[in-house]
């Protein structure tokens, strides 16, 4: 397998997603494993991102003075809508631990799994 | 003739519109729900076992492309009848919200059932995840909402593994249709499946099951069991009968999930969870033939949503919250012991045709799936349907046991009240619906007359029995001591990483 600078670029998303992977199954809060859900979703969103622009990094938007080389507006499109879902996610995780942090305000798994 | 194009998204995106207005005005909107269920069931009924199929793409060139075909006929058919029968016995115990809610995850499920193009699959799982969380935490206590939490962060972290899946098929087919599949790396594919595996709950994925069947309200898991977990079948499908090492994989994977879901269904006490362990199981079969696995999902979602309807009696609903307010006005109970007599009835009648005993639903799809997987993992199948009657075996004991120690229960044996109980059969609507559907289960057994042969009703039988007799010999083990149900997050969490992993492995250098 040979490393093209495309391939190099993603190694510090796929290094966030591994971070991310690790804080969710080491937690001890459900605070932390929100947070570590998001930053998973950060990653993945970046990697679309990342991946888009390998074919070129200008902005495809047909002008009178064209570019020479779009980055690909497909996948950047479609990730609009992960973007908007993973807040949502977020949003309703919170709601839920504002509920159950009434109860057992350090939200620990130890308190909450009786 | 009208223009399917516009048809069909139409009726896709009808449900979730008819939610909305529901939100505003509720009442009005209620029976028109129900006319479009009913529309909905019939129109996708009559289209079951053609060869019809519609190819279709939203917004013009290049947009997103749906086929409604043989997949998703059955499938719809299996969920708005589930959806029917939740809303015509629970109507009364609808919270606010409730039934908007099933309608907007109805949409989810067509378009999850119709979709051929990865990224809607994605965001009409994430609608449906997000339903079915609302559906979860509607009990409003401490345990369920924690249940709603686990279910959502390993939802959402199993949306995520497949969304990387995804891309990483992007770099290498350049679309995301389904189809397109066949060029994508072994990777990809494993990503891909666990997540979808994880929607569904097949096995390791599977584990949060049983802990929100048992604590969620009973039409929340009737919802659950019957729509819910069949939108990953639909996908799985699809994918196994064009690629060929997936569908491999996905006979070891199911055969594993039946067996040993079903082991431990056989020792787990609680009837809710044992419910749930069993639903894993059969979904693990359902997964092993792709030509009848939609069928398969259809027919366990139906009798999973009749029995977790009647597992309990109308006046105690598994909490002891409801039941304490339900015992002061005793009137009702009263007049609703042929109701209760009823309600074990379709308990017993749903949990044979999950059996598969003869003359029911469930003995047809059985057949189907066992006439079409290979001789290897016919042998394991025939071992999971015989600890799937010992299970169903424990589950009517228990019930018929909790009907008998009622003190109405004995008025219904009295002649002398025969014929006030027969009156009293037709005096509510919910007698009807569980009337017509223990005759529906019975006549959907005429469907495929050629699977009665004298071997196939000898074996059903004998396996039935036996299921009983092991009932008896099991019956006494203290199993409390090694089955210990698991609620722990992590294990919930990580499950989706660790069937990656073993898929990846199987595909590189196992190749079963």
């Amino acid at each position: 397998m040979d490393l093209t600078p495309e391939k190099l670029r993603l190694i510090p998303m796929v290094a966030l997603i591994i971070i991310g992977c690790f804080g969710l199954l080491n937690s001890k809060t459900m605070l932390r494993s929100l947070l570590s859900l998001d930053v998973i979703d950060t990653a993945t969103i970046s990697i679309f991102v990342l991946i888009a622009a390998s074919a070129g990094s200008q902005t495809p938007i047909v002008t009178a003075s064209r570019y020479s080389s779009y980055s690909d507006p497909y996948p950047q499109a479609i990730i609009l809508t992960a973007i908007v879902i993973g807040f949502a996610t977020q949003a309703l995780l919170c709601a839920i631990a504002l509920r159950l942090g009434r109860r057992s305000p350090m939200l620990r798994y130890r308190d909450l799994e009786k | 003739m009208i223009d399917y194009q516009i048809l069909f998204p139409f009726l896709i995106f009808l449900p979730a519109l008819l939610g909305f207005v529901g939100c505003v005005i509720p009442k009005i909107t209620f029976p028109f729900s129900v006319l479009m269920l009913l529309g909905y069931a019939l129109g996708s009924f009559s289209y079951i076992g053609s060869n019809t199929s519609y190819l279709y793409t939203l917004v013009g060139e290049g947009g997103i492309q749906f086929s409604v075909d043989s997949y998703s006929f059955p499938l719809i058919f299996g969920s708005c009848i589930t959806l029917l029968i939740v809303f015509g016995l629970f109507f009364k115990k609808f919270t606010h919200y409730y039934y908007q809610i099933c309608l907007v995850l109805l949409s989810a499920l067509l378009i999850s059932f119709t979709t051929v193009d990865l990224v809607s699959m994605f965001i009409s799982l994430e609608l449906l995840g997000f339903s079915a969380f609302l559906l979860i935490a509607d009990r409003n206590d401490r345990k369920s909402l924690f249940n709603a939490f686990q279910y959502l962060i390993g939802g959402g972290l199993a949306m995520l593994i497949y969304l990387i899946g995804v891309v990483q098929a992007f770099t290498f087919t350049g679309s995301f249709l389904l189809e397109d599949l066949v060029k994508a790396p072994e990777t990809a594919l494993c990503l891909i499946v666990a997540g979808l595996l994880t929607k569904s709950g097949v096995f390791l994925c599977g584990m949060w099951v049983p802990n929100i069947y048992s604590h969620a309200n009973s039409q929340s898991s009737a919802v659950l069991a019957g729509c819910v977990t069949c939108a990953g079948i639909a996908p799985i499908a699809r994918m196994s009968q064009i690629l060929n090492p997936i569908s491999d994989s996905m006979i070891v994977i199911g055969v594993i999930s039946a067996v040993i879901a079903a082991i431990y269904a056989v020792f787990e006490r609680d009837s809710g969870r044992a419910l749930g362990w069993s639903s894993v199981s059969q979904l693990g079969i359902a997964i092993l033939s792709p030509t009848y696995a939609c069928s398969y999902a259809m027919q366990h979602g139906i009798c999973k949503a009749l029995l977790f309807s009647t597992l309990y009696s109308s006046t105690v609903d598994g909490s002891s919250d409801s039941a304490n307010i339900n015992i002061k006005n005793d009137i009702n109970s009263k007049l609703s012991v042929t109701n209760e007599f009823l309600r074990v009835v379709v308990f017993i009648i749903a949990s044979l045709s999950i059996m598969g005993f003869p003359f029911l639903a469930g003995f047809i799809t059985k057949n189907w799936i066992k006439y079409d997987i290979p001789y290897e993992a016919k042998i394991i199948y025939t071992t999971a349907a015989l600890l799937t009657s010992t299970v169903y075996a424990r589950l009517i004991f228990d019930r018929i046991k909790n009907f008998i120690r009622q003190p109405y229960a004995r008025s219904i044996m009295t002649l002398s009240r025969a014929s006030k109980n027969i009156s009293d059969l037709f005096s509510s609507s919910q007698n009807y619906i569980l009337l017509f559907s223990i005759i529906s289960l019975i006549v959907a057994s005429t469907a495929a007359p050629a699977l009665f042969t004298f071997s196939a009703v000898q074996s059903a039988i004998v396996s039935a029995i036996l299921g009983g007799i092991l009932f008896v010999s099991v019956v006494g083990i203290q199993a409390d001591e090694f089955v210990k149900p698991v609620t722990r997050t992590l294990d919930l969490v990580g499950a989706p990483f660790l069937v990656a992993a073993l898929l990846l492995a199987n595909l590189i250098y196992l190749k079963i």
